[in-house]
């Protein structure tokens, strides 16, 4: 994070940052409880950053960011005549699809409220899900592969795992009524996970060391650290793995 | 023949769009006084000098149209001129307390009232309140590159679904780089180095020449790359792609093992502003009692711990020379693998936020310097911008670089997580009924262009990276999560007032007044059906 390198911090501004974040304690607290409350506090809030399912992982390469500096601004913007305030979701039955990274996408969705009464009416009991689908587009979209996956009627955002690279997904949010019947309500634009060449051709790497130093080399740190990157870690392992064989 | 090495350094210089008229001093406003007064103009002053003295260089810099807009607003200027007056007061109140109370730390608190009084005579004598002139002197000198950015600095990948929207960021950033620095852009800098294929066809309409990506971009391409990251590729539409040198940028840009964390370097975070008794330092802060950075820093990093022990200019100097031997060697070094196998030689891209350089890197525009100045003296290593490497080597590997940025993972997930991805639902709805607007109401003139004018700039300013950047960091969020709701709320005023054909005038005359950014927007750029509109698939 781009906060105070607290450890660098003296006393009185370590009381000072400790007030803004909310510890009524604070002045009382001596270095070592500043600094372990304050560290634990950012821990919770950076690992609650990240959704269910998927785990946190600090960049092993941190480095400097903007040139934005945490000033605690308590300052807030007025809104204009006439603004409303968002709503939570909008009057339509859509789903989107976003790629986050080349295992996880993340999905949202709302369901007209009309086409809730539709449904209300139309069966006693109802549940929703959404169908994760890979799928080849071409001319056609033709399914693959796919998995369902349970959600509550509150729902209305969800995290996908993708599991195969080089493919196209997208996700469909069916209703299921208690008579067993799946209907389609919505289905989301697709993303497409990406393809690497040397993740199927790690072989190549292998047995070229000179390929190898060409495409590495300008990856990893002084100190023989990689870039994070989840697809480079699957080579590596790849080539480790076939080094071990 | 010598086998030379290039360096093609890109600078890029962002800020995201703050400005607040309906405050008489606004906090977050200090990020661009800070910028310009600890980045813009030490780096101007050393560029310029190097030119006067002959010293050869060729760098490339990227000015987002959200910085431009800001540095070129008479609001800003003249709060920047408020800035500079009050830390100039400042430093001549430091000078004598130092005298008296803390006579070790006089040379230091002179030295940074010398730099302000320097600032103040650079910014309104040299510039006139535009520093961007500056820049753009350089550029006709032949010594810098210039290139724009995305309107608002968009994390791009995130709206790839909008065709029309993506091509309204890039068209409208080299509108706006036209209008401030009287020429078009030459190449484009990917915001976050957020690529995604096919970004490369609206840099080419607008005849953007050449990109930046992440790292491992061409590494893991679907198919394999020839000559790594040691020169570009072409995209299969001729748009050139050059991506990073991860080992070397992270030798000045880590924040574990960087140059800039060395002890002698002088320590960022203590700052007269927090360590100073109240009373004292109250006139300079922002009211109610809320400390701020004042820039009079005093102590080196020494160490993790809380003692820190006075910066001393002079060891700082050593280091700053020990850190420019340090880098040629590693450049020496790493040609000497590269060049037994590869077929020319290596042209290393380096990728900076400008603002690490001065600000964050208080000795980083020496170290800058140094190394160009010792480049100078040599003739294995060279500076060279991305344009003069294409003109020397217009062959390239057609290759089609791979969907990444330079975030934490490489990808969008600082973009998009728990922290942020509720800003998605709703700036997907604005695009989408921004582009619905400029279908309805096309070509519309007087009250109503202004509106949907407005509009479109609201929308825009939402799609900023900056605004999920912040949240995922957890720093200023209720800043940040304003700005979001306050810019979308905005763009509901004309969406449901359009919709009723009626337009709100107050409204309309305080924001436009309130986000003034780009003058000329014409919100047709969003119109997917429009003849002018390319990307309508």
């Amino acid at each position: 994070m781009i906060t105070q390198n607290i450890d660098a911090l003296s006393l009185s501004e370590l009381r000072y940052v400790a007030i803004k974040q909310g510890l009524d304690d604070a002045a009382v607290m001596d270095r070592e409880d500043l600094l372990d409350t304050l560290k634990e506090l950012y821990e919770e809030r950076a690992s609650s950053i990240f959704g269910e399912g998927i785990a946190f992982s600090p960049s092993t390469q941190p480095r400097f960011m903007n040139t934005l500096v945490e000033h605690d601004s308590e300052q807030v913007v007025g809104p204009l005549p006439g603004v409303q305030p968002l709503p939570n979701e909008y009057a339509e039955t859509r789903i989107h699809l976003l790629l986050k990274d080349p295992y996880w996408a993340h999905a949202y969705w709302s369901v007209c409220p009309t086409d809730l009464q539709k449904l209300e009416s139309s069966c006693d009991s109802f549940t929703f899900f959404l169908r994760s689908s890979i799928v080849e587009i071409g001319d056609q979209t033709r399914e693959i592969d796919s998995y369902d996956i349970a959600i509550s009627k509150e729902d209305s955002s969800w995290n996908i795992n993708l599991p195969e690279q080089g493919y196209s997904y997208l996700v469909s949010l069916y209703y299921r009524d208690d008579k067993g019947n799946d209907g389609l309500l919505c289905q989301s634009n697709s993303v497409q996970t990406p393809q690497s060449y040397f993740l199927t051709h790690t072989e190549e790497l292998q047995t070229n060391d000179d390929l190898f130093t060409l495409l590495f080399s300008s990856l990893v740190t002084k100190g023989g650290i990689m870039i994070d990157n989840p697809l480079l870690q699957e080579v590596i392992k790849k080539l480790d793995k076939r080094m071990e064989g | 023949m010598l086998n030379r090495s290039s360096i093609g350094l890109i600078l890029n210089a962002h800020m995201p769009y703050v400005r607040h008229p309906e405050y008489p001093r606004f906090l977050e406003e200090d990020w661009l006084f800070e910028a310009i007064s600890e980045t813009y103009l030490p780096l101007l002053r050393m560029l310029n000098n190097l030119r006067d003295e002959g010293i050869p260089f060729r760098i490339t810099m990227s000015f987002s149209p959200t910085l431009c807009s800001m540095l070129t607003d008479p609001i800003l200027q003249g709060r920047f001129t408020n800035y500079l007056k009050l830390h100039q007061e400042l430093g001549e109140k430091e000078v004598v307390r130092c005298g008296v109370e803390d006579p070790e730390s006089l040379p230091l608190a002179t030295m940074y009232l010398e730099a302000i009084n320097k600032n103040l005579e650079d910014y309104f004598e040299l510039y006139h309140c535009n520093i961007l002139i500056g820049f753009r002197d350089l550029e006709e000198s032949g010594h810098i590159d210039l290139i724009t950015t995305s309107a608002t600095h968009a994390f791009l990948p995130l709206f790839s679904q909008y065709p029309s929207t993506v091509g309204a960021q890039i068209e409208l950033a080299v509108q706006s780089h036209i209008n401030h620095f009287k020429c078009r852009p030459k190449g484009f800098w990917v915001p976050e180095c957020g690529y995604f294929p096919g970004l490369e066809d609206y840099l080419k309409d607008e005849e953007l020449a050449f990109f930046q990506l992440s790292a491992q971009a061409l590494v893991l391409a679907e198919e394999p790359v020839k000559r790594g990251n040691y020169a570009p590729v072409v995209c299969p539409n001729g748009v050139f792609g050059f991506a990073r040198d991860f080992h070397l940028t992270n030798l000045v840009w880590s924040n574990v093992e960087g140059y800039p964390t060395d002890p002698e370097y002088r320590e960022f975070y203590r700052d007269i502003g927090y360590d100073l008794p109240m009373d004292y330092i109250k006139p300079y802060i922002h009211e109610p009692e809320v400390r701020v950075f004042t820039g009079f820093k005093y102590h080196a990093i020494t160490g993790k711990g809380p003692d820190k022990v006075l910066y001393k200019p002079e060891l700082a100097a050593r280091k700053v020379a020990d850190h420019t031997k340090n880098f040629l060697y590693e450049i020496r070094k790493k040609g000497k693998d590269i060049n037994k196998i590869l077929d020319r030689p290596p042209f290393y891209t380096l990728a900076f936020d400008t603002e690490l350089f001065g600000h964050w890197w208080f000795e980083g525009i020496d170290w800058l310097e140094s190394v160009i100045r010792k480049v100078a003296q040599t003739d294995d290593i060279v500076f060279e911008t991305q344009l003069d490497y294409m003109e020397r080597n217009p062959e390239a590997q057609v290759l089609q670089p791979a969907l990444s940025s330079w975030g934490a993972g490489g990808y969008a997930d600082v973009w998009v997580n728990g922290s942020n991805v509720w800003i998605y639902r709703h700036v997907h709805k604005a695009i989408e009924r921004m582009e619905e607007l400029a279908i309805r109401f096309p070509n519309q003139t007087s009250l109503k262009q202004r509106f949907l004018n407005q509009a479109a700039r609201e929308v825009l300013l939402a799609m900023s990276s900056d605004w999920p950047f912040i949240m995922h960091n957890d720093t200023f969020t209720t800043y940040a999560e304003s700005r979001i709701r306050d810019h979308l709320g905005n763009f509901n005023v004309v969406y449901e007032n359009m919709c009723k054909n009626a337009v709100n005038t107050e409204w309309l005359v305080k924001a436009e007044k309130r986000n003034s950014v780009f003058p000329d927007i014409d919100y047709n750029i969003f119109n997917p059906h429009s003849d002018r509109n390319r990307y309508n698939g």
